[in-house]
């Protein structure tokens, strides 16, 4: 009794920190929503607007007038749902070996894997646009989701997971039992990876979603652009339309927040801690 | 077991490295090669509305010809046109090019000699404002592109507060030390800022009084020019403007800015005349009637920004291309239609003998400031383009804040700039 | 004399590891092999490219010779370690607690509170871009508008966050703070939900309050993720680009205070036109990064952590 009480004020307390910070980390987000409903001169009014304007029809026509945007977020899903499903098997799949495999010539080519991350991306632009010239994939969807297809943050990620999430001597019973290797990742070690997957699935989502020198370097079309490109394709030096631009970005965001919300179910489920207890 | 296993897991890895690699030979987006030429322009916003606007005139006058515009974001669409220069493939058959980048690009050498055969571009040198062909040519001599638009250096100042201080235009316009002692007037009896940032002060100053032959930053041999008269004369001015406290510390195209033109907070704006338009359609629409043009203080004559359109040497419809950009270039229709529809400013002189240039301006109180801008552009010096421009403008730009912000000497601060702008010149 | 085999069976074991790790270094060799070929050997010519591929001029070690010795270059290396230490530090410090906070006293607004912490992350930079410098405006910002509101400033002296040297850097950290605190709760959320709960439950009965619990059973079993964590952020700050890049407009006389070393190698490459030196500095950079990435390894990594959990 006396600890309940005793705790009542801190927790509120606690509440409260988390409440007030969640709630300045959205206000971004919510004005681009905000601004997406309002003429260019009222976003750059003093203050700025905090509540909805009738602009937003109007910018949204603008939007589809002047972009082909319907197209250019077919091509952001289809490229992003590519990328995302071949990671996920990829990347689980490298990730388990250098998880729990002992191999030789393991440390060197996982520290290659590591490398690879730490290198700047846009110097590659000139390179990477040659190699696409070479194999005629200039314009086209594949050459955003294949050279991404086993991102070496995924392995990265399911390598960290599954060392220290998953137990050994579930792995050796499986084998004892007469498992092949692969059955042994596919059935028993996949599934207890959901966490792990629901985290890749993410944030490879959301970074081939945002990412938009790819396609700069590939697309040769307005049709095939993907959103982000597409939508800087539509700033000018003086002139932008703000109003418009907003609707377009906020749009643009939906599929990220959906994606959220499917793979939080599965990341935060917390799920029945292993089979093995104690 | 065994080989169950293996036989899986290797013939998956196959499998999926194959379909992911696609390596399976499939045809490319061949484009149906119909009687039509397609012509490909590439080009950025603004500039891209241009185009637009002149394709229905263009398809009656060539229906053989169809005109595929790409546009991408400015800074986006050079970078996308210097990795296709790199690897010479993936070029349009028309480059746009913005003024910052036609030094870089010209001096490049991918670009086609106007001045050559089939083009043979050399009388139509004089029929463009005088300033601009030399932007396009470079050390060689040879003419890369053509211009499309103009921006005359103009000064926009508020009437309405300049009267209320007592300000006229001549003390605005009749020399720097006159402008910002008129600076001064206005802030004691307004309240209101002179300009911006002192910034500009310092980029029109630079930018008057060269030497024949010289350029902005490099002379003819390439010399390192910033510890010149013209430079110190350049950061005393700043300083001075930004000691006074008349300049509003607002960088352009900001919300700061928009909202100091909004509540009569900023008092003149020295920019490309096309500033005009934008503040009628949407930087500061209720002050219109409230402004008027001028020229720069100091009898200085400058031009902010420009664009041109180039031909690739890997072009595939070089001759197509030339037609098209001889139609947004030489055709005083297609010329006028821009300056209508995009308040761009034209670059070909015929141009500015229409009826149009003397239509009263309502958002300048009626002011015919076409033709004021006309006569501007007609006497902004010829300049030539050094393609390490850019380069300079960065340390210049570095150097004028530690004397601003940091109180150090112009003397040691130009010095400085010489050496880095020349360290990195060592090429 | 026991006969051993004389050829070793190989096993589907043996094989197994090499098979799943081909897809990534398969494509690694199609996609990734050119470029770092290319751009090394770049590093050792002068190139501006719109000149084309022919342009290139060998130079040999000049270029790191002239990145090594340029102040331009120490001062974004400075400018890219402040941001790690600054905007990193608390992305984790405050992630942490909060993500376990939010494991073990949140169950319906679980979901809605992550997903408040998460949108900066799906946020659009153009947005950021935009909005940020509406509410870091000087006279007009809300930021601002509240520190006068309590008291903290005096009407009319606003700070000019993004426009004043001393302030920018805190301001433009502060921004990435925001990115990606959500991200690493999500990181953190997701180790969190493979932690026994009966350990908690034992140490419950035990007597032990929230915070002992987390200091005691909580962070010592995060400790790989931990380290992946700080991995990532580390890997990631020292190549920030974006929220600099976006916040801060390369013409802005306050820019220097702000430019990291990914900002410079941009300016080299595409303003001054010298895709070497570029080229030379993504090499120092990358040495720089391994460096910190091995330095950080031997600090929080254990042999233990790879042989599975508890």
């Amino acid at each position: 009794m006396a600890r309940a009480e005793r705790m009542a004020p801190a927790r509120l307390a606690a509440f409260a920190l988390v409440g007030v910070g969640a709630l300045l980390l959205v206000s971004p987000f919510y004005f681009t929503f905000v601004f997406a409903s309002h003429t260019r001169s009222a976003i750059f009014d003093t203050p700025p607007p905090l509540w909805f304007g009738s602009a937003a029809l109007a910018n949204y026509g603008m939007l589809i007038e002047r972009l082909p945007f319907w197209r250019n977020f077919g091509m952001s899903v289809y490229v992003a749902v590519m990328t995302t499903a071949l990671n996920l098997l990829l990347c689980s799949m490298g990730g388990y070996a250098f998880a729990i495999y002992e191999f030789r010539f393991k440390k060197p080519l996982f520290a290659m894997v590591l490398a690879s991350m730490m290198l700047p991306a846009f110097l590659n632009m000139i390179p990477s646009f040659m190699v696409m010239q070479f194999l005629g994939w200039i314009d086209q969807p594949r050459a955003l989701y294949v050279p991404g297809a086993a991102g070496a943050l995924g392995i990265f990620l399911m390598r960290q997971y599954i060392a220290s999430g998953i137990p050994r001597e579930l792995i050796d019973a499986a084998r004892m039992d007469g498992c092949g290797e692969f059955r042994i990742f596919w059935s028993v070690v996949l599934p207890l990876a959901g966490p792990a997957l629901g985290t890749l699935g993410l944030i490879t989502f959301i970074n081939s979603w945002n990412n938009f020198i790819a396609p700069l370097v590939v697309m040769r079309s307005a049709e095939n652009y993907t959103l982000p490109l597409a939508l800087r394709s539509m700033q000018s030096p003086n002139n932008t339309e703000w109003g418009t631009l907003m609707v377009g970005s906020a749009i643009a965001m939906l599929p990220l927040l959906v994606a959220f919300f499917f793979c939080a179910r599965r990341l935060v489920a917390g799920l029945t801690a292993g089979a093995v207890r104690g | 077991m065994f080989k169950t296993s293996i036989t899986f897991a290797a013939s998956l890895t196959a499998m999926a490295t194959l379909a992911v690699l696609g390596l399976v030979a499939t045809p490319s987006q061949a484009q149906a090669q119909a009687q039509k030429t397609v012509i490909t322009v590439a080009t950025f916003p603004d500039l891209d509305r241009a185009a637009r606007a002149a394709l229905p005139r263009w398809n009656k006058l060539h229906p053989d010809m169809e005109v595929k515009i790409v546009s991408l974001q400015y800074t986006d669409h050079h970078t996308a046109m210097t990795t296709a220069l790199a690897t010479g493939s993936g070029l349009p058959d028309v480059m746009a090019v913005d003024f910052r980048f036609m030094g870089k690009f010209a001096e490049a050498g991918g670009l086609e000699d106007l001045l050559k055969p089939p083009f043979n571009a050399a009388p139509l040198r004089e029929r463009f404002v005088r300033y601009t062909v030399p932007q396009a040519t470079n050390t060689k001599g040879e003419l890369v592109a053509l211009p499309a638009d103009i921006g005359p250096g103009t000064l926009l100042y508020r009437k309405d507060i300049a009267d209320k201080a007592g300000v006229s235009e001549a003390e605005l316009t009749q020399g720097w030390e006159s402008y910002i002692e008129a600076g001064r007037k206005i802030k004691a009896k307004t309240g209101a800022y002179l300009l911006a940032d002192a910034a500009d002060i310092r980029d029109i100053v630079i930018r008057s009084g060269l030497k024949e032959g010289e350029g902005l930053y490099f002379d003819r041999a390439g010399r390192v020019l910033v510890d010149s008269p013209r430079f110190v004369r350049a950061f005393e001015l700043g300083r001075s403007a930004r000691l006074a406290g008349i300049d509003a510390k607002v960088v352009a195209w900001t919300n700061e800015w928009s909202t100091g033109f909004k509540q009569n907070r900023i008092a003149t704006q020295m920019m490309g005349a096309w500033l005009a338009g934008h503040l009628k359609n949407w930087l500061a629409p209720d002050t219109a009637g409230l402004w008027r043009a001028a020229g720069l203080p100091g009898g200085a004559y400058a031009s902010y920004g420009g664009s041109f359109y180039a031909i690739p040497k890997k072009a595939q419809n070089k001759a197509a291309a030339w037609q098209f950009i001889q139609f947004m270039t030489l055709d005083k229709e297609t010329q006028l239609d821009s300056l209508r529809v995009l308040d761009s400013f034209p670059a070909l002189a015929e141009a500015h003998a229409a009826p149009m240039m003397e239509e009263p301006i309502a958002f300048l109180g009626g002011q015919k400031a076409r033709l004021l801008w006309r006569d501007i552009a007609a006497r902004v010096p010829a300049v030539p383009v050094n393609k390490l421009d850019s380069m300079a403008t960065d340390v210049i730009r570095d150097e004028f804040e530690n004397v601003v912000a940091q109180g150090k000497d112009i003397k040691a601060a130009l010095a400085d700039a010489r050496a880095q702008i020349e360290r990195r010149a060592r090429r | 004399m026991t006969s051993t085999r004389s050829r070793p069976r190989i096993r589907a074991r043996d094989i197994a590891p090499y098979l799943f790790i081909a897809p990534f270094f398969v494509l690694f060799l199609v996609f990734g092999v050119f470029p770092l070929g290319f751009s090394f050997w770049l590093s050792l010519h002068q190139w501006e490219p719109a000149a084309g591929l022919a342009a290139m001029r060998w130079v040999g070690l000049d270029n790191y010779a002239f990145a090594l010795t340029d102040p331009w270059f120490h001062r974004s290396l400075w400018n890219t370690l402040w941001f790690v230490v600054v905007s990193g530090v608390p992305q984790h410090l405050v992630a942490l607690p909060l993500a376990y906070f939010i494991q073990s006293r949140l169950k319906r607004t679980r979901n809605l509170v992550v997903g408040a912490y998460f949108i900066p992350y799906i946020t659009s930079s153009v947005a950021i871009a935009l909005i940020f410098a509406t509410l870091y405006s000087k006279d007009y910002g809300v930021i601002n508008a509240a520190l006068q509101a309590i008291g903290l400033q005096g009407a009319g002296q606003g700070i000019d966050w993004l426009g004043d040297a001393a302030y920018t850097k805190p301001a433009v950290a502060f921004v990435v703070f925001w990115r990606y605190l959500g991200w690493n709760v999500v990181l953190y959320l997701s180790a969190l939900q493979v932690i026994d709960t009966d350990l908690y439950e034992a140490a419950t009965l035990d007597g032990a309050g929230l915070w002992t619990q987390f200091w005691h059973i909580t962070l010592p079993l995060l400790r790989p993720m931990i380290f992946f964590a700080v991995t990532l952020t580390l890997i990631g700050n020292l190549q920030l680009f974006e929220e600099p890049f976006i916040l801060v407009d390369a013409e802005k006389g306050v820019a220097p205070s702000v430019m990291t070393s990914a900002i410079f190698m941009y300016r080299l490459a595409f303003s001054d036109g010298d895709f070497g030196t570029a080229s030379a500095v993504s090499w120092i950079l990358f040495l720089i990064i391994a460096l910190l990435t091995w330095v950080n390894g031997k600090m929080f990594q254990r042999e233990g952590d790879s042989h599975g959990a508890r």
